[in-house]
């Protein structure tokens, strides 16, 4: 399979008046296409630096971050989606979905199809022109998932976008997600310090370190093909979640 | 979607009905205030009991007003303090929320900047009068200049805070989309910031008066201001409290426009 994103040996320093701080200490690995790679580690380790640096909104201090093979960083393939669904109060789900294409100056015809289906597809097309306070939080984070895919991203960038959701919401839409994500046949990176949440969505998890980060470990995982709240019934889920558990209980008790 | 409820129970018939009557109660106080303390006023003065010399009566306003109307003078006060505090209102508005977009667009201006703006906001703008006057000259001028004066600093000052306050991961969201700079103004940062835009028309209005006012005190030859003024010098109290009584249902009336614009934005 093709490699979409590659880490050499990047390193990163946040600048202060005071300060040197060193995020990311000599970070290595790569990302292929259609695989859901999720992210991590104690927090503040740098997990959202990570995605900055991916997302072209910083560039390493040394080392190489290449996107289909490339250092110059083209946005246009990525999506971010954060940890708020970051919504515009002021305008309607439909006008929030096509924000991003307002953006452009290309011909959004096409896209605006998808948009539409996209509404269709997952239940939303009733509120299309509703006001997003009038939606759940769930509903919120879906529109904030389709305004990224409608951008139609080679790369999606996940900035623990479940956190601020209960308990239940967070793993239908966990659900959702990666349903969609699937079946849009996209590239995924998560980063999230909820361990099941890692397992139950990902094919392949990498551990870091506390700060500054540091590929402790990576696992790949063998539980593809069913959804991820199936997947945290699996008589193998048990055992990756008290391997990356022992390994980030261990990482804090060294600092 | 919720269905609409169409019957409903008599709780609820119970709970409008308050509703309604509080409402009622709340305008008939209203009401009973002004009402209570015209007639106490009136009273006061007709049994002498206070000087209506000094303090005049709401009969003797109407009277002034009456002859004031007749002789059309009314008006052309009205209209030339009408006409001083909107266009000063205006040019304090555009140009001191262009300044704020500007000192927005660029930190080392902005940096630059901010103590002369932090001088000129404490500054009491009257100081400024005898220059004012020697710049553009005693009449129209000077006074809208005052307006202005009072209104910009303000202004620039609350806008450019309510677009440094933008949530920054929305700006964040807009760069991961490639948005430039200028995207950036135009879908995120200006219409988040209506609220706070509505907000600073309100405090213009209430300020955009202070300044004509006070720059008819200074320089004038009409105006309700000048009336205000004239009216002390000749011990004419009737005209001061006449003036003032226009001055309060002109400032209401702006109040009210701004708010009608406030209410067609939400919706």
């Amino acid at each position: 399979m093709n490699e979409i994103l590659k880490f050499e040996n990047v390193n990163y320093f946040y600048q202060t008046k005071d300060d040197e701080i060193f995020a990311i200490d000599n970070l290595s690995f790569n990302v292929l296409e259609n695989e859901f790679v999720s992210i991590v580690g104690p927090s503040g380790c740098g997990k959202t630096t990570i995605l900055s640096l991916i997302a072209g909104l910083l560039s390493p201090s040394s080392g190489k971050v290449m996107l289909d093979g490339s250092t110059k960083i083209d946005r246009r393939k990525i999506g971010y989606m954060f940890q708020r669904d970051m919504l515009f109060d002021w305008r309607s789900v439909w006008k929030n979905i096509t924000l991003g294409l307002e953006l452009k100056k290309e011909d959004v015809k096409k896209k605006l199809e998808l948009a539409e289906e996209l509404l269709k597809k997952y239940n939303l097309y009733n509120f299309k022109n509703k006001k997003p306070s009038s939606l759940s939080g769930g509903m919120r984070q879906r529109v904030a998932l389709i305004r990224t895919l409608v951008l139609e991203p080679r790369l999606l960038l996940l900035d623990e976008p479940f956190s601020a959701l209960d308990y239940q919401t967070r793993l239908n839409l966990c659900d959702d997600v990666y349903d969609i994500i699937k079946k849009e046949k996209k590239t995924a990176i998560l980063v999230t310090h909820d361990i099941a949440e890692a397992i139950s969505m990902s094919d392949k998890i990498i551990v870091l370190s506390s700060r500054p980060a540091r590929v402790k470990d990576e696992i790949t995982l063998n539980l593809a093909g069913k959804t991820p709240l199936k997947k945290r019934d699996d008589d193998s889920f048990r055992g990756y979640f008290e391997k990356i558990w022992g390994e980030l209980t261990n990482e804090e008790k060294n600092n | 979607m919720k269905k609409k409820i169409t019957n409903f129970s008599l709780a609820h018939k119970k709970y409008v009905k308050k509703l309604k009557k509080d409402k009622f109660l709340v305008i008939f106080f209203r009401i009973f205030v002004l009402v209570a303390f015209l007639g106490l006023w009136e009273l006061l003065t007709y049994t002498k009991a206070l000087d209506p010399f000094f303090v005049s009566s709401p009969s003797r306003i109407i009277k002034q007003l009456e002859s004031m109307i007749s002789s059309g003078t009314l008006f052309h006060h009205t209209f030339v303090t009408l006409y001083e505090t909107l266009i000063g209102f205006l040019i304090a508005t555009v140009l001191g929320y262009l300044i704020a977009v500007g000192l927005w667009w660029n930190e080392k201006v902005r940096k630059v900047f901010e103590p002369y703006i932090v001088v000129l906001n404490s500054l009491p703008k009257i100081a400024l009068g005898p220059i004012i006057i020697l710049w553009v000259g005693a009449g129209t001028n000077a006074i809208i200049l005052m307006c202005v004066l009072i209104c910009i600093v303000i202004t620039t000052m609350s806008m450019l805070s309510a677009f440094l306050n933008c949530d920054e991961g929305k700006i964040l969201l807009l760069k991961s989309m490639n948005a430039n700079k200028f995207q950036i103004l135009w879908k995120l940062i200006l219409p988040a910031s209506m609220k706070d835009f509505i907000s600073v028309l309100k405090i213009n209005v209430g300020m955009s008066f202070v300044g004509s006012i006070m720059g008819e005190y200074l320089t004038s030859k009409a105006g309700l201001g000048y009336l205000i003024v004239y009216g002390g010098q000749i011990f004419k109290i009737d005209l001061v409290m006449s003036a003032t009584f226009i001055l309060c249902i002109l400032a209401y009336l702006l109040y009210a426009i701004v708010s009608l614009i406030e209410k067609k934005y939400r919706n």
